[in-house]
């Protein structure tokens, strides 16, 4: 679906130009979104969508494919995978900003596509509410940019932030020190972290994501909270020992199946064909040699040892079989000394 | 598919209900029939960490005259609304639309609350609570309050229920004598959603109309009321070609879904062709 939306900032070209290529400054514009790591060009983060009981979270990567500073104009393109489904999404947002003497005419030209179960549940009710976000998005944009205008130019433009947008992220070990409930996570996944004896975000830290999931009472929605509150101030979870199964490579996107869900049948229906869909992904495409290979790997290093597991088993069963060798052995060197004397 | 993982409680009360909630913070949910959460938890859209199933509490069942409205319980079926006595007197255009619920093994499990809580623009029940003028009663464990349904829905499966809070019951002023009323629903198989609904309420006098009451299922985000067509219709000889006429006003405003059932363009004709339907029908012309 096409989007359009066109707003006016109060800032002139060259200094609404860098805020839009500020990542940084941008990326918390869009209501949701995580920023994970930003690497030259390439940007990955996540992105959290809420529609009533229905939540999703995507993550992917975006990067500036152009930037055309002559002409004002910067296209981002983003892609992201549904975390815990087979969902994608994925967007192509082109700003045009032209000078108006003292103030800057931004145009957000986007193209959305989301696919997956999401988009099909709900009769487009994703494109609605992806519409509706990058409106939020333009709004917030332009609430930035207006922002730079206000902040003292003493600053400097590279240093006129958008205001506190969240708490400071001091030094590390100032935020290790702080204690969970910073996060404001939901009573439920607090109390289980302080039944853990889980106290400050150092503690959390420490602790990888499958540790966490063991606990009673923290979910994926809960890990999730933990994970982007701690991203948030600087932190991460803890690795696992373990290798990690290979990051899947950003396949192509899952085919649309052309359903209208209109009652519950038609949402099974469409189930089904989504869940073919993933299956038929997964096997024949994306997955490369290397892929194939480290999951082979994987399978080796899962692999139950038998022996060691059912090693005096096995050893007692053997018992009989080794008592009658002995014994035949014995008749047979019996018969043998026998002849021998006799001869 | 099967669900995620979720907590379960089951409540005996209310109060005990709205604890849950409370305790449960922003990922806990109510669980009522279970006839729209379901189908969410098994293609996995939604993953709750608890459900608390109110489907233990019995003084959330049930009709109550209160004078001059009707207190209906949150967790009255919509097979109950359809055959109750007291709802029937007093505004049948509810049970009306109640029966055109999906089907009949979804209307004896899904219940009235979980319908207008679900906050479904397709769903018919929120448009005709929205043209009675009803009001929905929310309670939690910091108390209780009133919300009218033009402020109950706020988007897409969005109510104004905050996260701790449960829909008790919903109150819906009695129609006094000379109203007359109509649900118009459009779909391609019986159980399925509605394309459009139109719920018409009309009061006659002397051979006119003297107020009309017209909301609108799936011609938006929210469910809308189609205030143009309905100031248009006041006043006006209660004949079909006048009624018809005014309906034409029906989907000024409205910003409808495009999907594979229909576009924008044509939703917006058939809200007006079945405005004017249901308001001939309502006003009996």
């Amino acid at each position: 679906m096409e989007l359009e939306h066109s707003f006016t900032v109060p800032v002139p070209m060259d200094r609404a130009w860098d805020v839009l290529l500020d990542v940084e400054r941008v990326a918390p514009c869009m209501p949701g979104a995580t920023l994970d790591s930003v690497d030259g060009d390439e940007i990955r983060g996540r992105i959290k969508v809420k529609v009533g009981p229905i939540n999703m979270t995507y993550a992917g990567t975006a990067r500036f494919i152009e930037k055309d500073a002559e002409a004002g104009v910067v296209t981002l393109e983003a892609s992201g995978k549904e975390t815990k489904g087979a969902g994608t999404a994925s967007a192509s947002v082109r700003s045009v900003l032209t000078s108006r003497g003292n103030e800057t005419q931004v145009s957000v030209q986007t193209t959305l596509n989301v696919t997956g179960k999401p988009a099909q549940f709900g009769r487009g009710v994703m494109n609605e509410v992806g519409g509706r976000l990058i409106g939020i998005f333009a709004a917030n944009l332009a609430t930035v940019l207006a922002e730079q205008q206000a902040a003292p130019a003493a600053a400097g433009p590279g240093e006129a932030g958008p205001g506190e947008a969240g708490p400071g992220p001091g030094t590390d070990g100032d935020q290790r020190a702080r204690p969970i409930e910073d996060l404001n996570l939901p009573p439920r996944a607090l109390h289980a972290l302080q039944r853990e004896s889980i106290g400050t975000l150092g503690d959390l830290a420490t602790r990888t994501a499958a540790d966490l999931l063991a606990i009673d009472g923290i979910g994926p929605a809960s890990l999730e909270d933990i994970r982007s509150g701690l991203a948030e101030r600087g932190l991460v979870l803890g690795e696992p020992a373990a290798p990690q199964p290979p990051s899947q490579p950003a396949g192509p996107a899952a085919p649309v199946a052309p359903a209208g869900p209109a009652g519950s049948a038609d949402v099974r229906a469409a189930a089904h064909r989504v869940e073919d869909d993933a299956a038929r992904l997964f096997t024949a495409a994306g997955q490369g040699p290397d892929a194939a290979r480290a999951a082979a790997h994987q399978l080796e290093d899962d692999a139950i040892n038998l022996l060691q597991v059912a090693g005096l088993p096995v050893l007692k069963r053997a018992i009989p079989v080794v008592v009658g060798l002995l014994a035949v052995g014995a008749i047979a060197l019996g018969v043998r000394r026998r002849r021998r004397t006799r001869s | 598919m099967i669900p995620a993982k979720f907590d379960y409680v089951k409540p005996g009360s209310v109060a005990e209900a709205a604890q849950a909630l409370a305790d449960g913070g922003e990922d806990a949910k109510v669980i009522a029939g279970g006839q729209s959460l379901l189908p969410l938890l098994r293609l996995r859209l939604s993953f709750p960490d608890v459900l608390v199933d109110v489907g233990g509490i019995d003084e959330l069942r049930g009709v109550t005259d209160a004078g001059d409205s009707l207190l209906i319980g949150a967790r009255t079926t919509h097979y109950q609304v359809v055959h109750d006595p007291l709802i029937a007197e007093h505004c049948g255009l509810l049970a009306a639309a109640a029966a055109t619920v999906a089907d009949p093994a979804v209307r004896h499990r899904g219940t009235l609350g979980g319908s207008l809580a679900h906050g479904d623009p397709a769903g018919d029940l929120p448009a005709v609570v929205l043209a009675l003028d009803g009001t929905m009663v929310a309670r939690s464990a910091r108390g209780e309050r009133e919300i009218p349904a033009a402020e109950f829905f706020v988007d897409y499966l969005t109510t104004a229920l905050a996260a701790d809070e449960i829909l008790t019951g919903v109150r819906v002023p009695k129609l006094g004598p000379g109203w007359g009323y109509r649900y118009e629903k459009f779909h391609r198989t019986a159980q399925a959603w509605a394309i459009v609904g139109v719920a018409a309420l009309v009061r006659r006098s002397d051979g006119h109309v003297a107020e009309a009451r017209i909301g609108l299922t799936n011609m938006g985000s929210v469910p809308v009321r189609a205030s143009a067509a309905e100031a248009a219709a006041a006043g006006v000889e209660a004949t079909a070609a006048a009624l018809t006429a005014a309906a034409r006003s029906a989907s000024d405003g409205t910003q409808p879904p495009s999907d594979l059932h229909g576009a924008p363009d044509y939703r917006r004709h058939l809200a007006r062709v079945l405005t004017g339907r249901a308001l001939v029908a309502a006003a009996g012309a």
